[in-house]
């Protein structure tokens, strides 16, 4: 049955109470979910930590004295780590956001507001741009300041810079999508855990080493661990994954647009082009290594000159990659102090630049000592310790002659070696203990230097603490004086003792093997 | 009366069963009761004239916009201000954000307006004082106010409200009967109830449903008046009563067809709504 009344049919309409402003209305919500996304305990704990790392890592770097001297094709993906974790709270905090009004029931009465679901979803994505834009301030300014130290060399990318922000944008992206596609809050962490393991069975199953294609698919590949290459032996598609990123992100987010109803040929289409984007960069990223590229790094790690320019400084020639000859003056007046020490007794030197790059961007191969006369090594870091190690470097050929005749010195020579290296330092004996592998300063130990180690007896080890805690100028003359017999592996400890003018060892050393002492 | 809400033929059907069945109506400013049993359809309607759900069959417009079209369902939620039943609440967020929330998904987009807006409805259903609590430590009739708020917010045309004081005590359903009262001030309400006394308190018409059909639409008066002359007292429970109760006074209160010379009772709105569920049943059954 039906029943109606007859009441006058005048029919009024009212204006609607809210303006019509839907794109103004997502902003808004984005930032109320942003600040809602701030308050859940894993993002504000795991941001905090990640601005509180970031200050320390600029202050301990600043402290070991190598953050003056930043290679910037390094500098620019070593921010890339740290957010990983802003990353993974993000994802999870966002998927628990969204599931918030299926979870207490007031999807019922949401579903009939004015924004629609559609919009809802694109403001929970929008509520994570703040922080993928926090990350991407802190991770420019660590660059900017890597880069502004007069000591900076070579060229960052701004694909690199990208990863971190791109990284925390897909997490939110993923978290989304997920509570759209899955309506339980389990859903997000076994996703998490799920990629792990997969990660980690894929890894195991490939005898530890991931294949190229697959590496490349996870959003931060570091590649840490090696010295700094020239940016032309990177070999690292960082465009290509930058465009992965991206492309992902968009992807993922369209597909979240779609399945929260916002099924229009625009939002088809933009997710098309994006998966066409992410099948670009996958395919970009995924060959490897080139052959060019390998040739390029067996020419730099076997015959760097080819790569290099030289130019001479008092009667040095310093020889380095295009992107490190700003640097031969701090090489310069390392070798210039050593010289002067050693009174100038010394065959024409060369200080030539090299890299150990077959091995990649993680191979941390040692480099061979150079058989020829007067050339010395000289390693892509500078600054902190590798300061005095090179200093040794120069003195272990000024006193040997070559690196590979001071490979292994652990006879009386080491004692002129390390005065030589360590007298000219501002800070000798903190310089003494630094280069020693033990960072002590008695005892025997091994000796950084930019090629082999050098091996230093316990009394080496206290005549040179001895020596360093006598005028400079008095051990220069004894130094220059007993040159000859200084420089000769036949000298025997007490020999040398005697010619510095320091307590001679109460046993002499055994001369058949003076590294054994 | 100047009608703001008008339905014609509705009809939805969950499987087999209609939910909706023809139904028409007509409403103007001020708060109209839906009187109906359980399954009597009345959420079904609710949530239909709310958008929530597409009608099978039939039309309606509010304030003159159409939900048919996209852009008419949409004008329509802008001017809609919905209290579902058993309204879910965000325990987290404090009663200020969970109607700010909703505020912007009223499109209020305008921060320090809204916020002003926010700060007017909380006054209104007098929670200011709790604006700042988190609404898992708000006692139920507190987040039913807040609940109310929501629907409040944005100054809405047509406010739609699914049993709002189910589940509060005494007290708590005066203080929102006072607050229903001030909301049908200029706009228009549908209430939808199963207490008699409300309509009787707060509605200046009322619709009964039963069945997923109207069958009583007109003023309160016009309800009770339904049982004019059928409502009669006696010692014993009248065998030909569809109701009879002992009252407070040890008689009998009958609602039927009373015998000759029998002790009529003035009726109320209740006994007029008993009858008009009565009628409808012996109507469908002839």
């Amino acid at each position: 049955m039906s029943t109606t009344v007859t009441p006058p049919a005048v029919e009024v309409t009212r204006p609607p109470a809210a303006k019509d402003r839907p794109w103004a209305a997502v902003l808004a919500l984005a930032r109320f979910e942003a600040r809602e996304l701030l308050l859940h305990v894993p993002v504000f704990v795991f941001l905090l930590l990640y601005l509180g790392y970031s200050v320390y890592s600029l202050v301990a770097a600043e402290r070991d004295g190598m953050a003056d001297y930043p290679v910037l094709q390094d500098a620019d993906r070593a921010p890339q780590s740290a957010p990983q974790l802003v990353a993974l709270a993000v994802l999870l905090c966002v998927n628990h956001a969204v599931l918030r009004s299926r979870r207490h029931g007031t999807e019922r009465h949401f579903g009939v507001l004015p924004v629609r679901p559609w919009r809802r979803t694109l403001a929970h994505v929008l509520s994570v741009v703040p922080f993928a834009a926090v990350v991407a301030v802190v991770v420019t300014a660590e660059f900017a300041w890597a880069a502004l130290k007069p000591g900076a060399v070579g060229h960052g990318s701004v694909a690199e810079l990208a990863v971190a922000p791109l990284t925390v944008l897909l997490a939110g992206v993923v978290g989304v999508l997920l509570a759209r596609l899955i309506h339980s809050a389990f859903a997000a962490p076994l996703f998490v855990v799920g990629l792990y393991v997969l990660l980690v069975v894929i890894s195991v199953a490939s005898d530890g080493t991931s294949p190229h294609w697959l590496t490349w698919l996870s959003p931060v590949v570091p590649e840490t661990g090696g010295a700094p290459l020239p940016s032309a032996l990177l070999g690292r598609p960082a465009a290509w994954h930058a465009l992965y990123l991206a492309g992902l992100t968009v992807t993922l987010l369209g597909a979240a647009l779609l399945v929260s109803g916002r099924r229009t040929r625009p939002v088809a289409v933009v997710t098309a082009v994006a998966l066409a984007a992410t099948a670009a960069g996958v395919a970009g990223q995924s060959p490897g290594d080139s052959r060019q590229l390998t040739e390029a790094r067996t020419v730099a790690s076997v015959s760097p000159e080819k790569d290099q320019s030289c130019a001479l400084r008092a009667g040095v020639r310093y020889c380095a990659f295009p992107e490190w000859t700003g640097r031969t003056a701090d090489w310069a007046a390392v070798v210039e102090r050593v010289e002067r020490l050693a009174g100038g007794h010394h065959d024409r030197l060369t200080v030539r630049q090299r890299v150990e790059a077959r091995y990649g961007l993680t191979g941390d191969a040692a480099l061979v000592p150079l058989a020829g006369p007067g050339q010395i090594t000289v390693g892509t870091e500078w600054g902190g310790n590798r300061v005095p190690e090179f200093a040794v470097g120069v003195a272990s050929v000024l006193v040997a002659g070559s690196e590979k005749e001071a490979s292994g010195i652990c006879d009386a020579r080491a004692v002129t070696v390390m005065w030589l290296a360590l007298a000219a330092q501002p800070d000798p004996m903190s310089a003494f203990a630094h280069v020693r592998l033990d960072d002590g300063t008695e005892g025997p130990g091994a000796v950084l230097a930019p090629t082999e180690p050098l091996a230093m007896s316990a009394e080496q080890t206290r005549m040179v603490r001895e020596l360093l805690h006598r005028p400079s100028e008095d051990v220069t003359s004894a130094v220059r004086a007993g040159w000859t017999e200084l420089t000769s592996p036949e000298t025997s400890l007490t020999r040398v003792a005697h010619l510095l003018g320091v307590r001679a060892p109460e046993k002499e050393e055994n001369r058949d093997d003076p590294c054994a002492a | 009366m100047t009608v703001t809400v008008s339905a014609s033929g509705l009809t939805l059907r969950y499987g087999g069963t209609r939910a909706l069945d023809d139904v028409s109506l007509r409403l103007g400013a001020g708060v109209t009761g839906l009187l109906g049993p359980n399954g009597a359809g009345k959420t079904t309607l609710l949530r239909v004239l709310a958008t929530a759900v597409p009608a099978d069959q039939g039309s309606f417009t509010v304030l003159g916009h159409d939900p048919g079209s996209a852009a008419g369902r949409q004008d329509l939620r802008r001017t809609l201000g919905y209290l579902p039943q058993n309204p879910g609440f965000h325990p987290d967020f404090s009663a200020f954000e969970f109607v700010d929330y909703v505020a912007i998904l009223k499109e209020l987009t305008d921060r320090t307006a809204r916020h002003r807006e926010v700060r007017r409805v909380l006054d209104a259903v007098d929670l200011s004082e709790v604006r700042g609590r988190r609404m898992k430590r708000l006692s139920g009739g507190m987040r039913q106010r807040v609940a109310l708020a929501a629907a409040l917010v944005g100054d809405p045309g047509f406010l739609v409200l699914d049993e709002p004081t189910v589940g509060l005590d005494p007290e708590q359903r005066v203080r929102f009967r006072e607050l229903i009262a001030q909301a049908g001030e200029g706009r228009t309400v549908l209430l939808s109830t199963h207490q008699t006394e409300d309509v009787a308190m707060l509605c200046h018409r009322v619709v009964v449903l039963a069945g997923g059909q109207v069958r009583f639409e007109g003023t309160p008066a016009e309800l009770t008046a339904r049982a004019a002359g059928r409502v009669w007292s006696s010692a014993e429970r009248a065998p030909g009563a569809r109701a009879g109760w002992r009252t407070g006074t040890g008689t009998f209160r009958n609602v039927g067809d009373p015998p000759e010379g029998a002790d009529l009772l003035e009726p109320t709105l209740e006994d007029g709504y008993l009858l008009t569920l009565g009628d409808g049943e012996r109507e469908a059954v002839a």
